[in-house]
């Protein structure tokens, strides 16, 4: 089941998170469980194969948000990453950004499992 | 239930969250429901329905701005296009600083940054934003008048004054605008279409107002306020409310006036600042060809002096400067004409400014109420005389009284009059009661219910001036009068123009119809008397038999 301390130990900001939830530990803890299956990370991936930036951007942006409020810090990083370069409409490889995105979402994803 | 009432009742207000995602919805929601009424919505589009379906009930949008279907700046684009929906507040959430300036210029009234602060921060954002805007919304229902949406008159000077204290040394006017005779107007076309030209107008008024940097404001009924800096003539202001009237109201013939004081540098209260510019504009009130009036020193000179006459009026009934002179009335249906009656007329004899002219005292004191003062005296006067000639000559002459508009609302007017009619010892058919025409322009039905009330107490009504303004002939109908006295401007021709003649013969037609008598005022000449005489015209007032004068040469005229 999924813990504050597991998720602490993951990285996450969770004392943050969770004063920003108004102390609701239980809001945070569900709302944490509904982001490994985020259609938002799957929209970027595509987006990104497809080389289109525009879109990129947007669901980029859209995770970052999620992410950030629930300070899930390791996500973060490279959604915040990938954010920036589609802004500024950068042509790069995205794929070690995208693979450690996914890497980070799935960890989540085992943790919300458990 | 009304926003004020939500308000004053403290009640839970509503908010929308918008954010096209769900996580965010909840953690703001999460953080809000303890405190207020939490609505959601995912897009710019489903935002923009329930702030529709809502409107003034909702009390704040939490607005993010990157969304499908509509994005944040499109949902307040189209809420600042709404009168309503402009003033529901918006918080816009973003986590993008360079978005926060174009924000605020698309009405954003704060920002909440992404990932989301404490809290504690973000209640108290909300709660603050709230107030705020409850506290605009009642400020400017108050401050705005509800058919011209100019501001009322106590608004108008705070902000006029706001203006001088922000804009030191600039040199201002103070312009007022007045509709002539637009009691008439509403008389004709009806109240609402009466509505409707203060509505253009005071649209014209505030797109002039503002070109210049200046407000307008609605003062009372038709008349406007426009404080503005300095301009060179006030031709260009008049022009513009006339064309925008003549594009609506192309049939009517509205006139307007305008009445301009210029401010002095050194000027602190604007409330006499105005008064002076609608002196000004009263000025022109029956000059039809002066579009505008500036107060001079020829008005500032009227001005003082009547504010001496309002001053000294108290003192001068006290210390027997007012005088009542008397006016005979004859009977010309007899072979030799009698004295049937007089109208008592007063006089004021200044002890600086010598005869002082009604003209100048009547209108002045009709305008602020102390009119009643001098009729009271003037009701007593003649009352006293009509029994001293019944004592002394064993004779009753009824004399006549004017009973100003102001008396009219008096509502102690009947018992003040049967209280002057029993000390006196007197009969109230002996105190005739002149009420001129234009007494029942505003609040008639009230009028014509309070002079029946005197009829029906005894006392004869003559309708006074009967001709010399607009005459209605629908209200001649409604009016109960005894009475109907001919104005001298009926009279003034007939001997010399076919026209006037005819119309005298017809307001005599009319007079036998209602089956009153008349009396014809200012018969100067024998021709004139005749032609009356010959329609059958009943009682005569006029230099002609006699002028209005002393009761002691009165007296004389009663001996003879």
């Amino acid at each position: 089941m999924l813990s504050v301390e597991a998720l602490e130990e993951y990285g996450a900001n969770t004392k943050e998170a969770i004063a920003r939830c108004a102390n609701k530990e239980d809001l945070y803890l569900k709302l944490v469980k509904r982001i490994p299956t985020d259609k938002g990370f799957d929209r970027l991936k595509d987006a990104l194969d497809a080389g289109d930036l525009d879109e990129a951007f947007e669901a980029a942006h859209g995770l970052k948000g999620i992410v950030a409020n629930l300070s899930l810090t390791p996500l973060l990083t490279p959604i915040s990453d990938i954010t920036e370069k589609t802004r500024a409409k950068e042509e790069a490889d995205y794929g070690p950004l995208l693979n450690e995105m996914f890497l980070q979402r799935d960890k989540l994803s085992i943790l919300c499992d458990d | 239930m009304d926003e004020e009432m939500i308000y004053q009742f403290q009640m839970k207000r509503s908010v929308l969250v918008v954010d096209d995602e769900e996580i965010n919805q909840q953690i703001l929601g999460g953080i809000l429901e303890d405190h207020y009424e939490v609505m959601y919505a995912s897009d710019g589009e489903e935002a923009l329905s329930v702030i529709e379906e809502q409107g003034p009930l909702l009390s704040l949008v939490l607005l993010d701005l990157m969304m499908p279907k509509m994005d944040g700046f499109e949902v307040m684009k189209r809420m600042q296009q709404d009168v309503v929906l402009r003033g529901i507040p918006v918080i816009v959430l973003t986590s993008e600083e360079q978005l926060e300036i174009e924000s605020l210029r698309q009405g954003a009234a704060d920002f909440i940054k992404k990932p989301y602060d404490v809290p504690e921060k973000i209640i108290a954002r909300v709660k603050r934003i709230i107030a705020l805007f409850e506290d605009r919304s009642i400020i400017q229902s108050t401050e705005k008048d509800e058919l011209t949406g100019l501001y009322e008159k106590g608004y108008f000077y705070e902000y006029a004054m706001l203006q001088d204290r922000f804009n030191p040394g600039e040199e201002k006017d103070a312009v007022v605008l007045n509709i002539s005779h637009f009691h008439l107007f509403n008389e004709i076309y009806g109240m609402d279409e009466g509505d409707k030209v203060l509505k253009v107008l005071a649209s014209a008024l505030e797109k002039y107002a503002l070109r210049f940097g200046g407000i307008a404001g609605r003062s009372d009924a038709d008349w406007f306020m426009v404080y503005v800096p300095r301009q060179k003539n006030y031709e260009e202001l008049y022009e513009e409310v006339e064309e925008a009237l003549n594009k609506e109201f192309s049939s009517h013939h509205i006139r307007i006036r305008i009445g301009v004081y210029v401010v002095a540098k050194d000027e602190e209260k604007l409330v006499p600042c105005f008064e002076k510019a609608k002196t000004a504009c009263n000025s022109i009130r029956e000059k039809y060809h002066k579009k505008v009036a500036i107060f001079d020193d020829k008005l500032r000179e009227k001005q003082v002096y009547s504010e001496r006459l309002i001053h000294d009026i108290r003192d001068a009934i006290k210390d027997k400067q007012l005088k009542v002179y008397f006016q005979s009335k004859y009977d010309v249906t007899k072979e030799t004409p009698e004295i049937i009656s007089a109208e008592a007329l007063v006089r004021w004899i200044h002890p600086e400014f010598g005869m002082v002219s009604p003209g100048d005292f009547i209108t002045l004191f009709e305008e602020n109420g102390l009119i009643q003062i001098v009729d009271e005296f003037v009701w007593k006067e003649a009352a006293r005389r009509v029994r001293k000639w019944q004592d002394e000559y064993k004779v009753t002459i009824p004399v006549s009284v004017n009973v100003s508009r102001i008396d009219l609302h008096d509502p102690e007017i009947k018992n003040k009059l049967i209280r002057i009619v029993n000390e006196a010892r007197i009969n109230p058919t002996d105190l005739h009661l002149e009420i001129t025409e234009s007494a029942y322009e505003e609040d008639t039905n009230r009028m014509v219910e309070v002079v029946k009330s005197l009829k029906d107490a005894g006392f004869v009504i003559e309708m006074d001036d009967f001709g010399s303004g607009y005459s209605s002939l629908n209200m001649i109908t409604t009016i109960p009068f005894d009475i109907l006295k001919l104005d001298m401007s009926l009279i003034r021709d007939i001997h010399r123009d076919e026209r006037s003649r005819k119309m005298l013969e017809i307001v005599m037609d009319i007079a036998k119809f209602l089956k009153v008598n008349v009396v014809a005022e200012g018969v100067e000449e024998k021709e004139q008397l005749d032609i009356l005489k010959s329609l059958e015209a009943q009682i005569i007032q006029g230099y002609y038999f006699s002028k209005p004068v002393s009761p002691e040469e009165f007296e004389a005229l009663i001996k003879r």
